[in-house]
């Protein structure tokens, strides 16, 4: 809970600064109260938009041999884990984002308090596909050691394509559109757009239609990782 | 000293053969750092395609501040990281129960043992990039500036340290510090942006009480062509400070361990 305040506060600070710096009322035609909503609600919903915990586990489930228990089981490797991540997200997602929804009912700033479900909606959506991505990356367990320099590369990509560290619509164009019609950008950046007014219920509806198609590409490409690995795999830990 | 100076070349020759035998993993390393590098490079460079100026800095000084924060960070990163990152975990599993018993000062063991010598890569790059920044500068200030880096640099790892050692070493305290290490990533990203930044109360803090400021912003402030030489000073005794606090600290937790394997 300390942390996603402690980056929040972080990022208020700066944008107050900016805003103080420049003598500029807008910025890309948005004003200071926009920007401050933007980074309030940002560090909350990329808090639950990662996967690092999860993901370790699925790798070392595979690295020490203990996936043997799960590939046992009447269910799959990557249903197993996804209950599991979805069923944390919900916790976490009904701890944390209260802190921003309570503050943002009080402060005053930019925030759409009805299209809140919508908005959460979005990120579960997405979540799946954080997890596919993650069962991918798990998958190369089977074929090379120690590969947790690939989560931590994999997660500090999404923090910049997910509109973390900024909102995406500052970026220069072509890049601006490349960015935002990427899946990624459903983790932070259209979901906090919409609840602070910055995109539209069209924007939104193009997230879930990204994500899917996102979804689409990614799900058999990680499903023939997995069974290619687990061809190579010789039960270790059995 | 000199047998220390010894340990820690023993422990750089161990550590390479470690890291050789995981090649594509020294590869993701270095990749890895590329990738966050870009990302705080790219919140300056599209803050500043919108704004001129931010708390003083516009965006040629920003990227000094930037690419300063970068060679601490990367000789940080093959230095300490591995080392403080995994303290908590090397406590729990009784690993310290073993160094303890060694002729050697544990803290020193504790920080030094493994080194991740992947960074070397990162620290060529840094290093060229804060050229390239500070050549950069529409006006650069004399070329003799940079030299103070050699007295900076060091005492931001020295504070840093200091501090950094705080958080892990509450492990052997706390038993699972995990969550404290969480607390730690956000005061050291207060340092990841120029001080000028903060409203003046949280300023004082981040020079004083968590002086994360001394990790990139007072050494980019020194070599961009600040008079504040008080500063260098404070560095060099702050540091000096940090240092011997953290032993006192480690002696202070080691008086409260109980041992984890036995």
């Amino acid at each position: 809970m300390i942390q996603p305040i402690l980056t929040a506060g972080i990022e208020v600070a700066l944008w107050t600064a900016i805003f103080a710096g420049s003598g500029q009322a807008t910025i890309g035609s948005y004003p200071r109260e926009s920007y401050l909503a933007y980074a309030l609600w940002a560090a909350f919903f990329a808090r639950i938009s990662s996967n690092w915990m999860y993901e370790f586990r699925m790798i070392e489930e595979i690295d020490t041999g203990s996936v043997n228990s799960v590939l046992a089981r009447p269910i799959s490797f990557y249903e197993y884990y996804l209950s599991q991540f979805l069923g944390y997200k919900v916790i976490t997602s009904l701890i944390s984002l209260t802190v921003p929804f309570i503050l943002t009912l009080f402060i005053g700033v930019s925030t759409y308090h009805s299209r809140f479900p919508a908005a959460l909606l979005l990120v579960f959506f997405y979540l799946v596909l954080v997890h596919t991505v993650s069962f991918s990356i798990a998958s190369f367990a089977f074929f090379f050691n120690r590969i947790h320099s690939l989560t931590m590369a994999k997660n500090i990509a999404l923090w910049l394509l997910m509109g973390e560290l900024f909102p995406l619509d500052l970026i220069p164009e072509p890049y601006r559109s490349w960015v935002i019609h990427l899946p990624f950008s459903s983790g932070v950046y259209i979901p906090v757009g919409y609840l602070t007014g910055r995109l539209g219920h069209a924007d939104l509806l193009k997230a879930f239609v990204s994500v899917a198609l996102g979804l689409l590409v990614l799900a058999p490409a990680s499903s023939a990782l997995w069974l290619a690995g687990r061809k190579r795999y010789s039960g270790t830990g059995a | 000293m000199r047998k220390y100076m010894n340990i820690l070349y023993g422990f750089f020759k161990a550590s390479a053969i470690a890291d050789l035998e995981y090649r594509l993993n020294i590869v993701m390393k270095v990749v890895t750092d590329i990738i966050w590098y870009l990302a705080q490079v790219s919140v300056f460079e599209v803050i500043f395609r919108n704004v001129d100026q931010v708390g003083g800095w516009n965006l040629h000084s920003a990227r000094v501040f930037i690419a300063a924060l970068f060679v601490v960070d990367s000789i940080w990163m093959l230095l300490f990281s591995e080392n403080l990152d995994r303290l908590s975990d090397k406590v729990r599993r009784g690993e310290l129960d073993l160094l303890l018993s060694k002729p050697v000062n544990s803290q020193f063991m504790m920080s030094f043992q493994r080194l991740s010598t992947p960074y070397l890569i990162n620290i060529l790059i840094t290093i060229g990039y804060l050229n390239w920044a500070f050549f950069s500068l529409p006006e650069p200030p004399s070329g003799w500036r940079l030299l103070m880096l050699i007295v900076l640099v060091p005492c931001s790892l020295m504070i840093t340290y200091g501090m950094r050692f705080f958080f892990s070493a509450a492990a052997l305290i706390f038993a699972r510090a995990e969550n404290i290490n969480y607390i730690w990533w956000q005061f050291y990203r207060l340092g990841m942006r120029p001080d000028a930044l903060y409203p003046p109360w949280l300023r004082y803090i981040v020079l004083t009480v968590i002086p994360v400021g001394f990790l990139a912003s007072v050494p980019a402030r020194l070599i961009l062509g600040s008079n504040e030489w008080g500063f260098i000073v404070a560095a060099i005794g702050l540091g000096a400070f940090m240092v011997w606090v953290s032993t006192r600290f480690w002696a202070f937790a080691l008086k409260r361990y109980s041992s984890a394997s036995s």
